[in-house]
């Protein structure tokens, strides 16, 4: 019984973390919102180098092999500091899933390169009225209970502009057929929706914890009535009650990558456990996080709106927190 | 990260079983009684608490050297799992095993380790904690019950309150002010206290669930010898405050229990009618239930996870007021939805399926928030000693 991360693990999170605080700084994430294509190329090769694109993608198909309780921290990382490259899309469910469900051509031709980051792949799955990232070289579309692999010729892509101006969405129409057509079977397109969901959540709480620390600092700063606001009760109540909340829901969305990884039975509980408990710390954060800042927060020239856009985004996707408690509820109840 | 039990804790797992499945009659004769009854209820407690000590569970948490099992931290959580499951009577000398006890470890004499710690093992001595005062509850550094030096003696006159288990408790650990000159912190001494020394009188307090719980306790001109404080004089704070956070540590809030009660609450909610239907048809109730497995899942996780850093050889300080905090509020939610089930019947004392006891299930949980520091305090040492916000 061990309920923690092994050393390496720990040291790739570390290593991923110092990158990114270098280099995907705010001041980048805001030339990322004006930039045309809302994508850096460097850094996406250089998380290919490091090993994060190909982390989840089999040895036998030149990934490393690892599993989510590996990956489960850097997508903290990717929240964190608000990586606008799609490694959740890619790295969490795409590439995995064309290995797990993609016809041997499909794997030979695209996942060597999703290793290196020179291929991308993203996701459309049923229920979504938007692809992130459908530019990819390969999008997977869940259509009829189907998925399939479809390449730029399949696609007619029409932009959506998003409140955060690092998420780039499209209207996607998509010609599919026997061509493009993967294996859905054993539930391939639950395990894309589940795997997603879950690291929706581990985003969310890593970008919880950033507004939370980034609260706390300012709290420890800023003076009102010739004290620091962070001597008041009414503040420091509300921050030990949101710290608790983003302190637990990591104990979800860790437990929920352990449940996928051993493919546990309950693996989807165990997931909407996290998406719901992590999608509410993350509003409370987002909440307090203004709340606190006050005025200024309300700026935009202050870099807090780039991760209250990014938690309030991420909050809807693949299941809400009420989704998921009625996913909960309905499994409580058919039990026994 | 790997959930799996080890061959040695799983066997350790079968241990423990086996020997409640092996007490199951001692076990249901004696959890029908409550020991607050005294007479010959305390007395059955007081054979089981025996028993345990006979089977080697009595202080599964303690170091061998002081006739423990010097279990590791999943084993006392194991421990603490079977034992919850298998309905097993409450532990009448909570305080002994899980405050006092410790604390003597770390702050007590080798006499004073002699005299008490196997004797709270096998249960002869039962202890009970004087800490809060009517006027020192959060702000318990504002105690004013003195002790004055006399000779080898200290004269002990004051009121402590809330006293759990007064009226039958064998000793009692005491927060006294030694030095009323001093820093409302630095003048306060940690002491042992017979409960039989003359000048103690114990007046039981009706809780509002109508049951006796705690007790006012006076002390008029009591004698007790100077060798009965624990650590220096003028050092208590310090001693009470490792008690403390044992007591908000381990102690208290098993995830098994809330797990437990979670499923109690599912099948209430099957049963109980509403509407046209019952409760478990109505989409908020059901919206709630969920919730509800949610935070007792998240507080198990927690938990589990505490307990690897732990076992890891990390520290646990002030952090332990996030768990208390967590399932303190988890359980004044979750016994609010019992009632809400229940709807109008949660007041119907008797003549409702079991509208009192959901009640007084309640009532306790209501308590939570308040005893051990209340959720107010917590926050403020969450506050200021982990995230570290400045002082007011």
């Amino acid at each position: 019984m061990d309920f923690d991360f092994s050393d390496e693990q720990y040291m790739l999170r570390d290593s991923v973390r110092d990158f990114l605080q270098k280099d995907c700084t705010p001041a980048e994430v805001r030339r990322i919102w004006e930039d045309d294509t809302g994508r850096s190329p460097e850094r996406w090769k250089k998380l290919g180098e490091m090993g994060v694109l190909g982390l989840t993608i089999p040895e036998a198909d030149g990934g490393a092999g690892m599993d989510e309780v590996d990956l489960v921290l850097l997508l903290e990382e990717a929240g964190r500091n608000l990586l606008p490259e799609p490694l959740l899309e890619h790295t969490a469910v795409g590439a995995p899933l064309l290995a797990r469900a993609g016809s041997e051509a499909q794997k030979a031709e695209w996942l060597p390169r999703a290793t290196t980051g020179q291929a991308t792949i993203s996701i459309g799955l049923a229920g979504q009225p938007y692809v992130q990232d459908a530019t990819a070289d390969v999008v997977i579309i869940e259509e009829n209970g189907e998925l399939h692999a479809a390449t730029q010729d399949r696609l007619s892509l029409t932009p959506l502009k998003s409140v955060d101006g690092a998420r780039r969405l499209f209207k996607v129409t998509a010609e599919l057929d026997d061509a493009t057509r993967m294996s859905s079977a054993n539930g391939q397109a639950q395990w894309a929706f589940d795997h997603a969901s879950a690291a929706t959540a581990a985003e969310l709480v890593g970008v919880a914890d950033a507004m939370l620390q980034r609260t706390i600092a300012y709290a420890k700063e800023r003076e009102q009535f010739g004290r620091k606001i962070g001597s008041f009760q009414g503040i420091q109540h509300k921050l030990a009650e949101t710290f608790l909340l983003v302190e637990s829901a990591k104990s979800a969305v860790y437990y929920a990558a352990y449940a996928l990884a051993r493919g546990l039975d309950d693996a989807p509980i165990h997931v909407s456990v996290a998406k719901a408990y992590a999608g509410d710390a993350e509003r409370r954060a987002n909440y307090e996080a203004l709340q606190i800042h006050g005025g200024i927060g309300f700026t935009w020239e202050h870099d807090l709106h780039l991760w209250l856009k990014r938690g309030r985004a991420l909050e809807a996707q693949y299941g809400d927190s009420d989704w998921h408690r009625r996913r909960i509820a309905d499994w409580v109840y058919a039990a026994g | 990260m790997d959930f799996e039990l080890s061959a040695e804790d799983a066997a350790f797992r079968d241990e423990i079983k086996t020997w409640l499945e092996e007490h199951r009659d001692r076990i249901d004769e004696t959890s029908r009684e409550t020991a607050e009854y005294g007479g010959k209820a305390l007395e059955l407690h007081r054979a089981w608490e025996k028993e345990l000590y006979n089977g080697g569970w009595a202080g599964v948490a303690w170091p061998k050297e002081h006739g423990g099992r010097d279990a590791s931290l999943f084993q006392q959580a194991i421990f603490t799992e079977e034992y919850v499951r298998a309905n097993a009577p409450d532990r009448i000398n909570r305080l002994g095993l899980g405050l006092i006890g410790p604390t003597l470890m770390v702050y007590g004499n080798e006499v004073q380790k002699k005299d008490h710690l196997a004797r709270i093992l096998t249960c002869d001595e039962i202890w009970c904690q004087g800490f809060s005062e009517p006027g020192a509850g959060s702000d318990l550094a504002a105690l004013r019950t003195r002790a004055i030096r006399d000779g080898d003696d200290f004269v002990i006159n004051g009121q402590k309150v809330w006293t759990s288990q007064a009226s039958y408790s064998d000793w009692i650990f005491l927060l006294v002010r030694t030095d009323t000159e001093a820093p409302k912190h630095e003048g306060i001494t940690f002491i042992l206290v017979d409960m039989k020394s003359p000048g103690i009188e114990v007046r039981p307090m009706v809780q509002i669930n109508g049951k006796a719980g705690f007790a006012e306790t006076f002390f008029t001109d009591v004698r007790v010898p100077a060798s009965n404080v624990v650590d220096k004089v003028n050092n208590g704070w310090k001693v009470a405050m490792a008690t403390l956070g044992f007591e908000r540590g381990t102690g208290l809030g098993s995830p098994v229990v809330f797990n437990r009660q979670w499923k109690q609450l599912v099948e209430l909610t099957r049963e109980t009618p509403r509407y046209d239907g019952v409760a478990a048809d109505d989409p908020d109730i059901r919206r709630r239930i969920a919730q509800g497995f949610i935070e007792t899942r998240v507080f198990e996780l927690t938990s589990k996870r505490v307990l690897s850093q732990l076992s890891k050889g990390k520290s646990l300080g002030p952090e332990a007021s996030l768990s208390k905090l967590y399932w303190s509020e988890m359980e004044a939610r979750m016994a609010e939805l019992e009632l809400d089930t229940l709807g109008p019947r949660a007041e119907l004392a008797t003549g409702s399926p079991d509208g009192g006891e959901w009640y007084s299930q309640y009532l306790y949980a209501r308590a939570s928030t308040i005893y051990a520091g209340t959720s107010e305090v917590q926050k403020n040492i969450i506050a200021q000693r982990v995230l570290g916000l400045p002082k007011e």
